[in-house]
């Protein structure tokens, strides 16, 4: 493509800059800064995929830092290793650190998140401080192993050529890794998690796998300052350090190219204020202050802002191609089979028991329709079948497997597709990219690959299917506008066309009604019979009676928990315990004997 | 044995209540904005500095001089107290102006950076005016041996004890009883139903960042004459706090307390027995409970409606 020549054009002519400075001066001061770029920029792009993407914040980085220079002190110093199998294992040793302190962040957010990983930071930074037999706290490891070549030691220009190599490498792993389903799936993760969970992305292994991402580079880093200076001592390792490596991704932005920035400009002016310290710490407090108010998406954003402004031709829009055959979902046709058979779901919070004993059983190509007054359980339900609710007892079988008790995303990947009542779209992400992220499951590209590029077809394939998607509900021309700003009947239509994307066996509908005008709601109806006429089992939750009875073959009444009818639309209809339900009954009186006074207490 | 273990325990629960202190005043923020001062050990140094600097003015030195034992009255320190109290909640209100209310409401944690960062230059500005040297500030009570059971108890440890806890009650009290503590749970149950109520909720959210920041006053001024109280220890007593709210539970006033007061009583016995396992049985302690039961002792879970 285009752009992707473009980029790397650039990226070779900056890259050549940077390799010929070496070439041009001795001055050890400067070629420190520009190395000292380099190990910023490494650590501080790995950071981006946990901060940036999948909104992580972690205060604890300089602790991963630690791990990666102390393993290659420890390996080189003590044991004596090759420098260069050292630094890898520094890497290797800094993810696997990465998942310890994954875990427990995991089961937190926000504020929690932020403290735990201050808590794992000051840890490590007591550790190496404080246990004296091993890492030598204050007094330091000497006779790190530097890397080298053919037997001679880096010199400072090869270690500035190193970095950049590194730093390359890096960025074009990372950016074509962020730009495939591993990106789309890390802001899915940032933006909303049911959401998440309900097209096939397990949340808990995106989120550790960010973890890793970020602690592997900043490893890399802390070996790579090890190995320079040939020292470690416990005085690197401090707050202000996590605080820098978060400050470098915030400051520089969201996006690929803000980890580059925020290195750049914060080790400039780190190596231009090391004169004061004293003015150097404020500047950050105020950076960190004031930054975010000033440029709220950081430098990168701010950028960005200014391009489209004064020059949007730097930002050309992806082209799509025109036209494309319609859409058909994948999967076999059987109809008439057992699609989902639930028996004696129960789930109580407390005394409220929003399900009780109920059983239900779907059958494949048909509508289903479960209604019911507010507070029957019927999103309770929805949210057990999905996966989101555990239930306290009964099973589940979906599809012809045992789906009891998986977590949502595994059972999506089952077949079961979803929307929600309150809308949950990846709303900064653009149309497209949320009916690709649908489709996540359903590309092929794996980490490595998608690291070393090899996902480019199935990126286009995605892409096409996904716009074929987006044709059949009509959304095709809103393909590039942003989620969150489309009128509120679209963005309910988009919903359902990501949980199509997810080429589910059966489709959840949660009010997708609901919030729509009259019109809107006739639409709708012509859409859910077209999805049914695809092949696609579906079950309803609605309040539109209108709709509920044009659509259903099957309608389930559901109050207070238990399920009271169900059966075909008419007969539902004239069901007298739904009239009651609906309705009120008298007090004493069998339901079954007063149908016909059945509104006498409506008020 | 058994005398230092008690002695332990009665050092534990003098830092406890010190912790009880910060971790309260996390939760009156958290529950009314959703947010909380990560500058907040900063805060508490920022108190002990002003008492000290408020002590010594009345003892007419100046506010970089040493104190000496007998310059300090209990009269003056009350004094000290009210001071740095006051100057906190300036702190606390310029805080909310520039570092919080800019950010409230938004998604993200910027607000997270912007505390930190307001943290980061009153750390600096304290550093500028009073050097980086640690403290003196000897204790109004004297240095004089309690012995309680064998066990030897500084006067000072006993003060922040009763002091911590008559202040955590009088709150408690206050926000269970007078219509200014409903006002302000009001607001934390839900901000927009309080102000169709008519409550004002930009001055109780404001009151609650005052209240926050004089508790962390109030913390460094009586924690000063037991530790050796530097410009750089506010880290590490936030982060405990913080723990201690986490482990009681932030959203319940009365679960940061027991977190903070089993938190000083556990760090102080784990020190007994290997001083330097203490961080780490705190932060292991922290993992267990965000396994166990994610929303603290006391706290409430929140369940997220899909």
């Amino acid at each position: 493509m285009a752009g992707d020549r473009k980029h790397y054009l650039w990226l070779a002519i900056v890259a050549a800059v940077a390799a010929a400075v070496p070439l041009a001066t001795d001055n050890d001061f400067y070629l420190r800064v520009l190395f000292l770029v380099g190990v910023n920029y490494i650590a501080a792009a790995g950071m981006n995929v946990l901060v940036g993407y999948t909104g992580q914040k972690s205060l604890g980085h300089a602790g991963l830092f630690a791990v990666g220079a102390y393993t290659v002190a420890l390996l080189t110093a003590r044991w004596g290793w090759n420098p260069w199998p050292a630094f890898v294992a520094a890497g290797v040793m800094a993810g696997i650190f990465g998942v310890v302190i994954a875990l427990p962040a995991l089961r937190v957010q926000g504020p929690a998140l932020a403290m735990v990983t201050i808590g794992f930071g000051i840890v490590v930074e007591k550790i190496v401080s404080e246990w004296q037999d091993v890492f030598a706290g204050q007094q330091g490891i000497y006779g790190v192993l530097p890397l080298s070549l053919g037997g001679t030691m880096f010199s400072s220009k090869q270690w500035v050529w190193f970095v950049l190599l590194l730093g390359v490498a890096l960025h074009i792993m990372l950016r074509l890794l962020l730009r495939g389903r591993f990106g789309r799936a890390f802001m899915a993760v940032n933006t909303a998690e049911v959401a998440a969970e309900s097209v096939g992305i397990s949340v808990y292994r995106f989120k550790v796998l960010a973890f890793v991402i970020s602690a592997v580079t900043c490893g890399l880093a802390g070996a790579l300052i090890a190995q320079q200076n040939q020292y470690i001592n416990s005085d690197f390792i401090t707050f202000n350090l996590s605080i820098f490596i978060l400050l470098m991704v915030l400051f520089g932005g969201h996006s690929v190219y803000g980890p580059l920035l925020g290195a750049v400009v914060l080790t400039l002016l780190d190596a231009f204020l090391s004169r004061w310290p004293g003015v150097q710490h404020f500047t950050y407090g105020a950076l960190l202050l004031f930054a975010l108010y000033a440029m709220p998406d950081g430098l990168a954003g701010f950028v960005r802002q200014m391009a489209r402004k004064w020059a949007p031709g730097l930002l050309p829009a992806e082209t799509l191609p025109r036209q494309l055959a319609p859409w058909r979902p994948r999967g076999e046709d059987r109809a008439e089979t057992m699609l989902l058979e639930a028996k004696g779901l129960f789930k109580a919070y407390g005394g409220v028991v929003p399900t009780n004993e109920v059983d239900i059983q779907i059958r494949a190509g048909h509508v289903h329709s479960l209604i019911g007054p507010n507070g029957a359980g019927k999103t309770t339900l929805l949210n057990i079948l999905s996966g989101i609710v555990p239930p306290d007892r009964g099973s589940i079988r979906f599809n012809g497997r045992d789906v009891t008790g998986l977590p949502p995303y595994r059972i999506a990947r089952a077949g079961l597709g979803r929307t929600f009542q309150n809308l949950k779209l990846f709303a900064n992400m653009s149309v497209l990219d949320n009916v690709k992220l649908g489709l996540h499951a359903h590309i092929p590209t794996g980490f490595f690959g998608g690291l070393l590029g090899l996902g480019a077809k199935a990126e286009r394939a995605a892409r096409d299917e996904a716009l074929q998607i987006l044709d059949a509900l009509d959304l095709r021309d809103k393909a590039q506008e942003i989620a969150g700003s489309l009128p509120y009947g679209l963005q309910r239509r988009l919903e359902l066309a990501r949980a199509l994307a997810t080429h589910p066996r059966l489709l959840l509908l949660d009010e997708p009604a609901a919030g729509l005008n009259p019109q809107e709601t006739q639409e709708l109806t012509q859409v859910i019979l077209r999805i049914r006429d695809l092949g696609v089992t579906i079950l309803l939750i609605e309040h539109h009676m209108d709709l509920v009875m044009a659509v259903s073959d099957h309608v389930i009444v559901l109050d207070y928990g238990q399920k009271i009818a169900e059966g075909a639309p008419a007969q539902v209809q004239n069901d007298p315990r739904v009239i009651a339900a609906y309705l009120g009954a008298d007090d004493g009186t069998q339901d079954d004997e007063d149908q016909e006074e059945g509104g006498g207490h409506v008020q | 044995m058994a005398e230092s273990i008690l002695q332990a325990i009665f050092s534990g629960l003098a830092l406890g209540s010190i912790y009880a202190l910060v971790a309260v005043g996390f939760n009156i923020t958290f529950n009314t904005t959703k947010t909380l001062n990560f500058g907040q050990g900063e805060f508490l140094v920022a108190g002990a500095f002003v008492a000290v600097s408020v002590l010594l003015l009345l003892a007419g030195k100046q506010m970089t001089d040493t104190l000496l034992p007998t310059e300090v009255t209990l009269t003056r320190y009350l004094l000290s107290l009210v001071g740095s109290m006051a100057v906190l909640a300036l702190l606390g209100v310029l805080l909310y102006y520039t570092a919080v209310r800019p950010f409230v409401g938004q998604g993200g944690m910027a607000w997270v950076m912007s505390t930190i960062g307001f943290g980061i230059i009153i750390q600096n500005t304290a550093l500028a005016i009073w050097g980086p040297s640690p403290l003196v500030m000897p204790s109004p009570l004297g240095n004089d041996v309690i012995r309680i059971g064998g066990a030897g108890v500084l006067p000072q440890e006993v003060l922040v004890l009763v002091a911590s806890m008559a202040v955590l009650l009088t709150l408690d009290w206050v926000m269970r009883k007078t219509k200014i503590g409903k006002a302000v749970r009001a607001v934390a149950q839900n901000g927009n139903a309080a102000t169709l109520m008519g409550i004002n909720v930009g001055a109780i959210v404001v009151l609650a960042f005052v209240v926050s920041s004089a508790l962390a006053g109030v913390a460094g001024l009586l924690i000063a004459p037991i530790t050796t109280a530097s410009v750089f220890m506010g880290l590490t007593l936030a982060l405990k706090a913080f723990s201690s709210a986490i482990v009681g539970g932030l959203t319940s006033p009365r679960g940061c307390m027991l977190g903070g007061v089993l938190l000083g009583v556990i760090e102080a016995l784990v020190g007994l027995w290997h001083a330097e396992l203490r961080e780490i049985s705190i932060f292991i302690l922290i993992i267990i409970v965000l396994v166990v039961r994610p929303q603290g002792l006391l706290g409430q879970r929140i369940v997220e409606k899909v």
